[in-house]
């Protein structure tokens, strides 16, 4: 049976003739490029944990920006709150004075802190909605321009430093032997990572954002153990998925009639393409493994 | 370095250092476990707090940047970690080459001469965490050959090693101090301190004794360094009781 219908076959293409989709999958193709390159370093580092603090600790920042100032203010708050926040956090790990809960503790008070402020909104559930889950369809030229912007500043930071920050990552005291100063490069990544968090924030949404850093980067590590190439087949993996996702929610919403909301779409095809690259690898591993136990035993 | 003191936070690790390694030559830091001697080699490396005496590498404090080799304990990297060993070894060129710039001709030229300089040049495509222990022991001493140090540091780098692995390093150490570099390394085993090491600085916490080889290892100052007097010491090995040689 054939799974692609005429009809999706055409909206693969034509659905992006429209102005909001095509706004969207560019805000998407862009932020997939970053978090390619930015959340292949965030595995690398196992630094999942911190993302998803740092996810917590902007939306405070969102929301007093956007009670304060609205759509403009929103983006300000949040590039605030990330910036004290990466840095903060870098110098919280690295002097070890806390523990994993410490830092949990510290950003579920932001988070609610975030929560109250919106609260006290009038429309209450329809802004804590787009805060949390993004409003990929109704972005606007203006947000598309500042999203590129933010994106851009954190993918010179992090290239212009990948391959230290990969030195960083494999081996830390050799990169200190090495002469370069980690806590420099650890702020780095951290206020890239901050970068990301904030340029994703009003499109995908606060807690969408974490999707995007961690799942693109997780593919790559099952799909290839050759360094350079993480980088791309991560973020080819975000751009497929951003496009099947985008198309997804769009054909089913106009054709289907199921109101699909996109970003959580979205996220939902990332996953889905996870979950198969690990039963691939499991497969893969699972038939590859008695065969390297026998060579091994012919050696 | 004179009457130098380290320290993790607040906590005191290693007292009392005092002494010198001239380019060229090798000084073997020897004590029993928990006694100070990676303390020692991370204070050099700037790792850890200084709080007390004076360091200085090559003149300078702290050590100027890219001059030092070091070759960390191979059990500290994660094994699964995606990275060929000629990747790792060109991790050794990185701060030659500066920021944001690709690998020249130049480096790939100086990585695959630090692994044929260490007996490597036909696992260079392999991944870093499959290969052996001693291999990738061997693979981290190319690195630090690749960067051309003037000062070398190693920390236990016979642990887990077979006699060809050990060999193929002991060679390596010796060339290298023949081009002038200074080697500093922490071990347990006299074959090595025996075979590179003009020095030997003993250590249990603090400073026991530093001095020529043959001067220093003395089997009162071995007992005084392992804090027994059932330490017993034969050609190639320390032996303390209860934990079998070492």
């Amino acid at each position: 049976m054939d799974v692609v219908t005429p009809s999706m076959n055409i909206v693969l293409i034509t659905a992006f003739d429209l102005p909001f989709m095509a706004r969207a999958l560019l805000v998407l193709v862009v932020l997939s490029l970053v978090a390619g390159l930015v959340g292949v370093l965030v595995n690398l580092r196992g630094l999942e944990f911190i993302s998803d603090g740092l996810t917590h600790a902007v939306f405070p920042g969102v929301a007093i920006g956007f009670v304060w100032g609205g759509r403009d203010g929103l983006f300000v708050g949040a590039m605030v709150a990330a910036l004290i926040a990466a840095v903060v956090l870098t110098v919280i790990v690295k002097r070890a004075v806390t523990s994993d809960a410490a830092i949990a503790i510290v950003f579920t008070a932001m988070f609610s802190v975030g929560i109250i402020v919106v609260s006290r909104e009038t429309n209450y559930v329809g802004q804590l909605d787009a805060l949390l889950f993004g409003r990929l369809l109704t972005v606007s030229p203006a947000e598309v321009n500042q999203t590129v912007v933010v994106c851009l500043i954190a993918l010179i930071i992090v290239g212009f430093t990948l391959k230290e920050q990969v030195f960083r990552a494999f081996d830390l005291e050799g990169t200190a032997a090495a002469g370069y100063r980690p806590l420099v490069l650890d702020i780095l990544l951290n206020v890239a990572i901050a970068l990301v968090v904030v340029a994703a924030s009003s499109a995908v949404g606060n807690l969408l954002v974490l999707a995007v850093l961690i799942v693109p980067g997780a593919v790559a590590r099952l799909v290839t153990n050759r360094l350079w190439l993480l980088f791309p087949v991560a973020a080819g993996f975000a751009i497929l998925a951003a496009w099947v996702g985008l198309v997804l929610g769009y054909d089913v919403s106009v054709n289907g009639g199921v109101d699909l909301p996109s970003g959580a779409t979205v996220v939902l095809v990332l996953v889905s393409g996870y979950v198969a690259a690990l039963i691939v690898r499991l497969t893969l591993d699972r038939i590859a493994g008695p065969r390297r136990a026998a060579e091994s035993v012919a050696h | 370095m004179a009457a130098a003191s380290f320290a993790y936070g607040a906590v005191p690790a290693l007292t009392g250092i005092d002494f010198a390694l001239l380019p060229g030559q090798a000084v073997a830091l020897i004590g029993p476990n928990g006694s100070g001697k990676s303390t020692l080699l991370k204070g050099i490396l700037g790792l850890i707090t200084r709080t007390d005496g004076t360091v200085e590498v090559l003149g300078q404090w702290p050590a100027p940047a890219g001059y030092i080799g070091y070759v960390p304990q191979t059990d500290q990297l994660d094994p699964h970690f995606p990275v060929s060993l000629e990747q790792v070894v060109m991790m050794g060129r990185y701060r030659s080459l500066g920021w944001w710039r690709m690998p020249t001709r130049a480096d790939r030229r100086a990585v695959a001469d630090a692994l044929e300089t260490v007996g490597l040049g036909n696992s260079a495509k392999t991944r870093f965490g499959e290969l052996s222990g001693g291999q990738q022991q061997r693979g981290l001493l190319a690195r630090a050959v690749a960067s051309a140090p003037r000062l070398l540091l190693l920390d236990e780098p016979f642990n887990g090693l077979d006699q060809v692995n050990r060999d193929a390093l002991i060679e390596t150490v010796k060339r290298l101090k023949q081009q002038g570099v200074a080697v500093l390394v922490s071990t347990h085993d006299l074959d090595l301190a025996r075979a590179v090491c003009e020095s030997v600085l003993l250590l249990n916490g603090a400073q026991v004794a530093f001095g020529p080889r043959d001067t220093v290892l003395t089997l009162a100052n071995v007992q005084q360094a392992f804090g027994s007097v059932g330490v017993e010491m034969d050609e190639h090995t320390i032996v303390v009781p209860g934990h079998g040689g070492h």
